[in-house]
């Protein structure tokens, strides 16, 4: 099994809903699309994310333009503002998930 | 077939002008909207009407208004804004005035109100109503009751629907949502209704405002694009053309700066959304899961395929709270061992705060260059760096404990290592924290008024 990071498959962009962080990833091809269907799973990300994600995660599928929303729930210090976090609106969220490794094929 | 080109002006307060007014100006559009509101500025809003029952509104307006005008009145370009915030009849007010001084007589403001609850919560409460927190679950207001600033719904295009049907040729709101701006002027010009045979074609205008509604952030601003996107400096905001079956084409003025593909959009598709199937708006919920994209030309994306679903019983209504106060220092250390300078100040930040017996919510203590972004994501450097800085902040109940933070990291300048780079004392920030909750649509009943410009 070779492993690669997401970056190497998907475009992200992320933004925020109070304390909700919403990543989309968009995956570069059909191929790419059915590798990050597989291997981005709540999980997985929660663990990626190790303790900045308090809450749930959530992984949406959107078939038609091969993205995925991701949605992470309390993860952005209470939200845009309160949060201690500099990036008070995690708009580099979806750039820290580009950094998750993943198996392919 | 009836198409309408609609464009976006604004994805935020201070927001830039010049290109808002050259698609007044080249767009060959009919209407052009304008968001100025986030979550935290109604609270700062509101804030300014307790001072000043006059103001309270986005200032902005004003010159907005100025650079577009006198073209709009001429074209029949309508601007439909948001930027009334806390008091929309106040900056409806202003509108009036202005467009009486540049000689527009005749023009119609239509204001919409009725998003603002602020004085009617006791009300409320003493009917049932519960405002259960959407994030934190907690059932009642009780514990912020006393501090509550704004209280505003996130209200749809009812209202202005109904103005526009009044013949209004400037559109002002209070906290009308963004997708709102766009829903509105659809609707009327295409004669669709909250009924079931419509909801797709709505479902279809939730989605194109959803995708213009943030301006720049569609045509390569904010954007995985930014490689290719050309000439950021000059960059044109998005254009729809809608069609009455419901299909769009985005686009932009040719030889403007930024870029349109397959990508910005769907960039800007997969925004803040949550769950797809299910994008709740005041006007309807669509889902993104059906439609189509086509790259149609340069610059231009054309959009099928779109679905809606019935608007939902409840609307957003939020609610700001005074929250005690952040308070925030940085340092910087330079080359030779930046970061092991910087990790040795943050010991002694850390120790400096204890002896001063800091009374912090929470502290957090970030290393410029390496984690303040990404946080535990973020991977050890592997390289010597150049410079490290430190960042202190702690959220506090008093402005007192606040102000400790930033005396304790301003001693780093003299207690950090050689070369330690102090820049300019942060402020202390007040804190309005957000109370989320739904409220049934009935209870926020909203209205237009029309003021003539005489």
């Amino acid at each position: 099994m070779k492993k690669v990071r997401l970056k190497d498959l998907a475009y992200a962009r992320s933004g925020d809903k109070g304390d909700v962080s919403d990543i989309g990833l968009m995956a570069f091809n059909k191929e790419n699309y059915e590798i990050i269907r597989r291997e981005v799973t709540p999980e997985r990300v929660k663990k990626h994310f190790k303790g900045m994600v308090k809450g749930d995660v959530k992984v949406y599928e959107m078939p038609n333009i091969e993205c995925l929303e991701v949605v992470l729930y309390n993860a952005l210090g209470g939200g845009a503002t309160r949060t201690l976090r500099l990036d008070q609106t995690g708009k580099s969220m979806g750039q820290a998930l580009l950094w998750m490794e993943v198996e392919v094929d | 077939m009836k198409k309408v080109r609609i464009g976006s002006g604004s994805a935020y307060w201070g927001d830039l002008l010049d290109p808002a007014v050259e698609l007044v100006k080249k767009g060959n559009i009919k209407y052009i909207g304008f968001d100025h509101l986030a979550e935290l500025t109604m609270a700062i809003l509101q804030r300014i009407k307790t001072k000043d029952p006059t103001k309270g509104y986005i200032p902005d307006i004003i010159p907005w208004m100025k650079a577009i005008l006198p073209d709009c009145a001429e074209k029949g370009i309508i601007p439909v804004s948001n930027a009334g915030g806390a008091n929309p009849e106040a900056a409806g007010d202003e509108v009036v005035k202005l467009a009486k001084e540049m000689g527009l007589t005749g023009v119609k403001v239509g204001v919409v109100v009725g998003d603002d609850v602020f004085g009617k919560l006791d009300e409320m409460r003493a009917k049932g109503i519960k405002f259960k927190n959407l994030d934190t679950g907690e059932e009642d207001i009780d514990r912020i009751k006393d501090r509550i600033v704004a209280a505003n719904a996130y209200v749809g295009a009812d209202s202005i629907v109904d103005a526009l049907k009044e013949g209004a040729n400037v559109i002002v709101t209070g906290r009308a949502s963004d997708n709102a701006l766009y829903v509105g002027p659809l609707m009327h010009e295409f004669g669709w209704e909250f009924k079931e045979k419509y909801y797709d074609l709505i479902g279809a205008a939730i989605t194109v405002g959803h995708i213009i509604e943030c301006a720049e952030c569609c045509t390569g601003g904010m954007s995985n694009m930014w490689k290719i996107a050309p000439r950021l400096w000059d960059i044109g905001f998005p254009i729809a053309e809608v069609s009455e079956n419901g299909e769009a084409v985005i686009s932009k003025i040719p030889g403007s700066g930024g870029v349109i593909n397959e990508w910005t959009i769907k960039e800007h598709l997969i925004y803040e959304i949550h769950d797809p199937s299910n994008y709740l708006m005041p006007d309807g919920i669509a889902d993104f899961t059906a439609l189509k994209l086509e790259e149609t030309g340069k610059d231009q994306v054309k959009v099928t395929n779109m679905r809606g679903k019935q608007r939902p019983s409840d609307l957003k209504l939020c609610i700001g709270y005074r929250d005690g106060y952040i308070g925030e220092g940085q340092v910087f250390f330079p080359w030779p061992d930046a970061f092991e300078k910087a990790k040795k100040a943050e010991e002694t930040v850390r120790e400096r705060l204890k002896k001063v017996k800091l009374d912090a919510d929470e502290i957090r203590i970030d290393f410029i260059g390496v984690n303040t972004l990404h946080g535990e994501v973020a991977p050890e450097p592997t390289c010597e760096l150049n410079e490290v800085g430190l960042r202190v902040v702690a959220k506090t109940k008093t402005k007192a404990e606040a102000d400790k933070v930033r005396r304790e990291v301003t001693h780093l300048w003299t207690l950090g290592a050689v070369g330690s780079s102090f820049g300019v004392p942060l402020p202390i920030r007040p804190v309005v924290s957000l109370w989320p909750t739904l409220i049934p649509r009935e209870e926020i009943p909203t209205r237009a008024i029309i003021k003539e410009v005489k």
